[in-house]
C-alpha cells in the first residue's frame, strides 16, 4: 500500500468465487504486478450481485466498483451471470442519471485460469478510475 | 421593557436578518414550490402566504439525532482488550423559529409535557428555543383547528406572536424569551397598533367554523373507538406510510438505532411512526398491530385518547397537515367527528326514531 | 368520463365480487379518494373526472383471495397487466372496469395556479378546468394542470377489461415524445445531475409514501429501507441515504414499472421521483425492447436473458 501513500483510490471488486476469485489467486501466484487500490469482496456467482452491493459501495465512500464473473455459457450455476449481465448493464445505464460517472463501475467475465487477463482488467479499470480521481471528499474518504 | 412592539413593513426583513447573526434562525422558506422550515441564510427568503408543508417539529425534535457516539481503541499495553470511549456531548445553538402558526407552537406543548422533565436533548433545545408565533392568514384545505382546542390566533406556545397590521407587524411579547426579542434594535413601540393587532386577531379566530363537536376539545366515546368494522372501513384505503405522521407537529414517536462501523459508531434517535410496520414488529416475527386498520386507529386513539387519559388534552393542534398531503385523502378530523360521543348520541337517537 | 354510466356498470358487476373499488369525492373540492364499494348505495358516491387520480389497482395484491371489481384508467390498467405479467394477481379474481381517460390533473398544479389559495370549486366541460377560488375564477386547459405523464400518454384506453364505460380515444403525442424530458435531463453535465440530486432528493423525509403508494413495490415489510439484518441503511436524516434507498426503488422497478406516476402524485416534497424509472424503462426500451404492462403473456426483462444479447456489448476500458 506505501507505494500510492496518500493517492490510493478505494475500488471495491466483487469476485465470482467460482472463477474471477480464482483468477486473481492466479494472478498472485504468478506473481504479477497489480495496482493495490482494490478491496475484493468474495461472491458465491456474480448472480448474487445486487446492485445495491454497487450503489451503496459508491455513495458510502469508494471511487469505482468492479464486477467480476464467470463468462457467459461458464456460470457454475448454469445462468447466474446471464441474469447479472442484464442487471448490471441497467445499472451501468442509469448512474450517470444520478450524476454518477459510468466509467467507476465496471463489470466483466475473467476465468479462474486467466491470471494474465485478471491483471490487465485490475490495472487498466484502476487507471480508468484514477482518470476520473476520487468521487469523495478526502476527508469522508479517510474514514 | 415592554411587551408590545411594532416593525414597519420595512424593517421585518432586516430585522430577521439581525437575528440570524446571534441565533441560528428557522423560518418557512419555498424551495420547488415547498415550503418547509429552513435555516435562515442569506438569499433565502420567508414564505408565509401558505402552510408549510412539514411542521417545524424538526427543530426541537429531529428527524435524526446523534444520542452519543462510540469509538472502540485497542489498548496498545494488551491488545486482545477492547476499550470503549463515549462521547455524549452536545452542542446546541440558540435558536428562534419565525413564523409558526398557531397549530405549530401548539404542538410544542405536547412534546414538552412528555419530553421536558425527562429528556435532556429535548430539554437542552427547548429552553435554547424561542418560538416567534403569528396569526394566521388562514384556514386552508383539511384545517380544523377550532375543533381541537386552538384558533387561528391562539398564542399558546408562542413566546412572541406577531400579527401583520397598520403595514407593519405588532410584535407581542407572551413570556420572557419573547420579551427579550423586542429589547433588540429596530423594534418600535407598539402600543398605538394594539387595538388594531386585537381587531385582526377576533377576526381571524371568526374565520373558521367548528368541523368536531365538542368544547374546547372533541371526546371520544371508547365505545365506537373499539369497532373493529369502523376502522376496517376508515383504513380500507390508508397506505401505511409515514406522511401523516411525518408531517405532524405533535407525533413524537421515535427509533433508536445503534449506527455502527467496524471500529465504532453512533446511537442515534429517529423518527417513526405507528403508521409503519415496522413500528411493532418483535423480535418473535410477531406483530401486534399487523394490519394497517389496527395501526390508524392507534393513531387516531393514541391522539384523542390515550394521550388524555395521560395529560388531560388532546395530542393534535388541527393543523390539517395529515389530510392535506396524504396520498388518499385519509380525513381524520372526519373520523374523529364520527366517534365523538355527541355524534354517537345523534345516531344512536336517529336509530331509535327510524 | 361519465359517472352515471360507471355507477351503472359497477352496480351491475357488484353482485358478483366482494367490493368494487372506485373514487367519490374526498375532504374537499379538488381530491377525490379510492372508494371500497360493498353495497350499491356506495356506488352512487362514484364519480368519473379529472380528479380521479388514484392508481386503484395498487390495492388488488393486498386484496389476495378476495373477489374484486376495480375501476381503471389507460395507465392504471397497464398495472394490472405487469400484475398478470408477474403472477401477483390472478385474472379470474379480479373484474376490470376500464375508463378511457383525457387526462386527470394534479393537485400541486392547480393550487400552484391559483397562488394556493383555498379552492371553492372545480368543473370540468371538455378538457377545460374551472377552478373558483374565494378570489378569482380561472379557466385552464386540463393538460396544463395536469401530471406529465398524461401530456404525453399513449395509452388513454384500457389494456385490459372486462367491462368498457365511454368511448375509446386518441393516444396524445408521439410515442417518441414520451422521453423527452429524460434526453434533456441527460444534457446537463454529471456535476448538475448529481448537484441536482443532492438538493432534490435532500429534501425527502423517508415518509416512504413513494414506496407504499407504489403497485409494483412487493418487498413491502421486507424493504431494505427497514430491515436491521441485514442493516442495509441508518436511520440517519443525511441525503447519502436517501440517495440509496431512491436509487435501489428505482432499480427494483427496471422492466416492471408501469409510470403510473403514482410515487411522484403522492410525494409530499414533490419529489420528481418519477423521472428515475423512467430512465431505466428508457433503457429497457432501448436495450430488450421491453415495454413493462402491455402484454400479459410478457415476462419482464430482469426475470429472463438470451444467452447472445442483441445489444448488450462488452465494455471496453479506457
Amino acid at each position: 500500500m506505501p507505494e500510492l501513500a496518500g493517492k490510493e483510490l478505494r475500488i471495491v471488486g466483487f469476485l465470482c468465487n467460482w472463477c474471477s476469485y480464482g483468477g486473481a489467486d492466479t494472478a498472485g501466484v504468478g506473481r504479477f504486478k497489480q495496482p493495490t487500490d482494490l478491496r475484493i469482496i468474495r461472491v458465491p456467482c456474480s448472480g448474487r450481485i445486487d446492485p445495491l452491493f454497487v450503489v451503496k459501495a459508491l455513495i458510502n465512500g469508494a471511487d469505482g466498483v468492479l464486477v467480476s464473473g464467470c463468462h457467459p455459457r461458464d456460470c457454475h450455476y448454469s445462468d447466474g451471470n446471464y441474469y447479472a449481465r442484464r442487471r448490471l448493464e441497467m445499472l451501468k445505464q442509469f448512474l450517470p442519471f444520478m450524476g454518477i460517472d459510468g466509467k467507476r463501475f465496471h463489470y466483466t467475465w475473467v476465468s479462474a485460469s486467466e491470471g494474465q487477463r485478471w491483471q490487465k482488467v485490475v490495472t487498466d479499470f484502476t487507471r480508468q478510475v484514477h482518470g476520473i480521481g476520487p468521487l469523495h471528499e478526502k476527508k469522508e474518504a479517510a474514514k | 421593557m415592554t411587551d408590545k412592539g411594532y416593525l414597519p413593513q420595512d424593517k421585518w426583513e432586516p430585522f430577521i436578518e439581525s437575528l440570524s447573526n446571534d441565533f441560528r434562525v428557522y423560518a418557512p422558506c419555498e424551495e420547488d414550490g415547498v415550503i418547509t422550515f429552513q435555516v435562515l441564510e442569506k438569499g433565502k427568503k420567508v414564505d408565509l402566504s401558505r402552510p408549510s408543508t412539514s411542521a417545524p417539529k424538526g427543530v426541537m425534535f429531529p428527524q435524526s439525532e446523534r444520542l452519543f457516539s462510540f469509538d472502540f481503541k485497542k489498548a496498545p499495553e494488551s491488545p486482545d482488550k477492547m476499550a470503549v470511549e463515549l462521547d455524549a456531548s452536545t452542542n446546541m445553538p440558540e435558536t428562534v423559529i419565525i413564523g409558526a402558526r398557531p397549530c405549530d407552537a401548539k404542538g410544542f406543548l405536547t412534546y414538552d409535557r412528555v419530553y421536558l422533565e425527562v429528556d435532556p436533548y429535548y430539554r437542552e433545545r427547548r429552553e435554547k428555543t424561542t418560538v416567534v408565533g403569528f396569526c394566521c392568514n388562514g384556514p386552508f384545505a383539511g384545517c380544523f383547528c377550532t375543533s381541537a382546542g386552538g384558533g387561528l390566533a391562539e398564542k399558546e406556545g408562542s413566546d412572541l406572536f406577531v400579527t401583520e397590521v397598520d403595514n407593519g407587524y405588532f410584535l407581542e411579547a407572551i413570556t420572557e424569551k419573547g420579551k427579550k426579542l423586542l429589547g433588540r434594535p429596530m423594534v418600535e413601540d407598539g402600543a398605538s397598533h394594539a387595538d388594531a393587532a386585537s381587531k385582526k386577531q377576533e377576526q381571524a379566530s371568526k374565520a373558521l367554523q367548528k368541523v368536531i363537536p365538542g368544547d374546547p376539545e372533541p371526546r371520544i366515546s371508547r365505545e365506537a373507538f373499539e369497532s373493529d368494522a369502523f376502522w376496517d372501513e376508515v383504513s380500507a384505503k390508508c397506505l401505511s406510510c409515514g406522511v401523516c405522521t411525518y408531517l405532524c407537529p405533535t407525533c413524537y414517536c421515535f427509533n433508536i438505532t445503534d449506527e455502527a462501523r467496524l471500529e465504532g459508531g453512533e446511537r442515534v434517535r429517529s423518527w417513526d411512526a405507528c403508521m409503519f410496520h415496522h413500528f411493532t414488529l418483535e423480535a418473535s416475527g410477531h406483530n401486534p398491530r399487523g394490519r394497517k386498520a389496527m395501526r390508524l386507529k392507534q393513531r387516531v386513539g393514541h391522539k384523542f385518547l390515550y394521550y388524555v387519559d395521560k395529560y388531560g388534552t388532546i395530542a393534535c393542534s388541527g393543523c390539517g397537515r395529515c389530510i392535506r398531503h396524504c396520498p388518499v385523502s385519509v380525513e381524520i378530523s372526519g373520523i374523529v367527528a364520527r366517534l365523538t360521543e355527541g355524534a354517537q348520541e345523534d345516531q344512536k337517537a336517529a336509530e331509535a326514531r327510524s | 368520463m361519465n359517472a352515471q354510466e360507471l355507477r351503472k356498470a359497477a352496480k351491475e358487476v357488484l353482485p358478483s365480487v366482494d367490493v368494487v373499488i372506485g373514487q367519490r369525492a374526498g375532504f374537499d373540492p379538488l381530491h377525490a379518494e379510492p372508494c371500497f364499494a360493498t353495497k350499491p348505495e356506495d356506488v352512487d358516491d362514484f364519480i368519473a373526472s379529472p380528479l380521479c387520480v388514484h392508481n386503484l389497482a395498487s390495492y388488488l395484491p393486498s386484496l389476495k383471495g378476495k373477489k374484486v371489481a376495480v375501476v381503471v384508467k389507460g395507465c392504471d390498467s397497464r398495472t394490472v397487466v405487469q400484475f398478470l405479467e408477474e403472477g401477483l394477481i390472478k385474472r379470474e379474481n379480479v373484474t376490470v372496469i376500464g375508463v378511457p381517460c383525457s387526462g386527470i390533473i394534479s393537485v400541486k398544479k392547480v393550487l400552484e395556479r391559483v397562488s394556493h389559495e383555498p379552492i371553492q370549486s372545480i368543473s370540468f366541460d371538455n378538457e377545460t378546468v374551472t377552478v373558483k377560488t374565494n378570489k378569482r375564477e380561472e379557466k385552464i386547459p386540463l393538460l396544463e394542470v395536469a401530471p406529465g405523464k398524461c401530456t404525453t400518454c399513449q395509452y388513454p384506453n384500457p389494456l385490459i377489461f372486462d367491462v368498457l364505460v365511454g368511448q375509446k380515444l386518441e393516444p396524445r403525442g408521439s410515442a417518441e415524445a414520451v422521453y423527452d424530458d429524460i434526453r434533456e435531463f441527460e444534457t446537463k453535465s454529471l456535476e448538475e445531475r448529481k448537484e441536482y440530486w443532492e438538493k432534490t432528493l435532500g429534501r425527502c423525509i423517508r415518509c416512504y409514501a413513494c414506496r407504499n403508494a407504489c403497485p409494483l413495490c412487493v418487498c413491502q415489510e421486507s424493504c431494505i429501507a427497514e430491515t436491521r439484518d441485514p442493516h442495509w441503511m441508518s436511520q440517519k436524516d443525511d441525503p447519502k441515504e436517501k440517495m440509496t434507498f431512491h436509487m435501489i426503488h428505482a432499480i427494483h422497478l427496471a422492466g416492471r414499472c408501469t409510470e403510473c406516476g403514482e410515487c411522484e402524485r403522492v410525494c409530499p416534497m414533490d419529489i420528481p421521483l418519477g423521472q428515475l424509472k423512467k430512465k431505466i424503462n428508457m433503457g429497457m426500451k432501448e436495450l430488450y425492447d421491453y415495454v413493462p404492462g402491455i402484454n400479459p403473456e410478457e415476462k419482464p426483462p430482469m426475470y429472463v436473458f438470451k444467452v447472445e444479447e442483441d445489444k448488450i456489448e462488452e465494455h471496453e476500458l479506457s
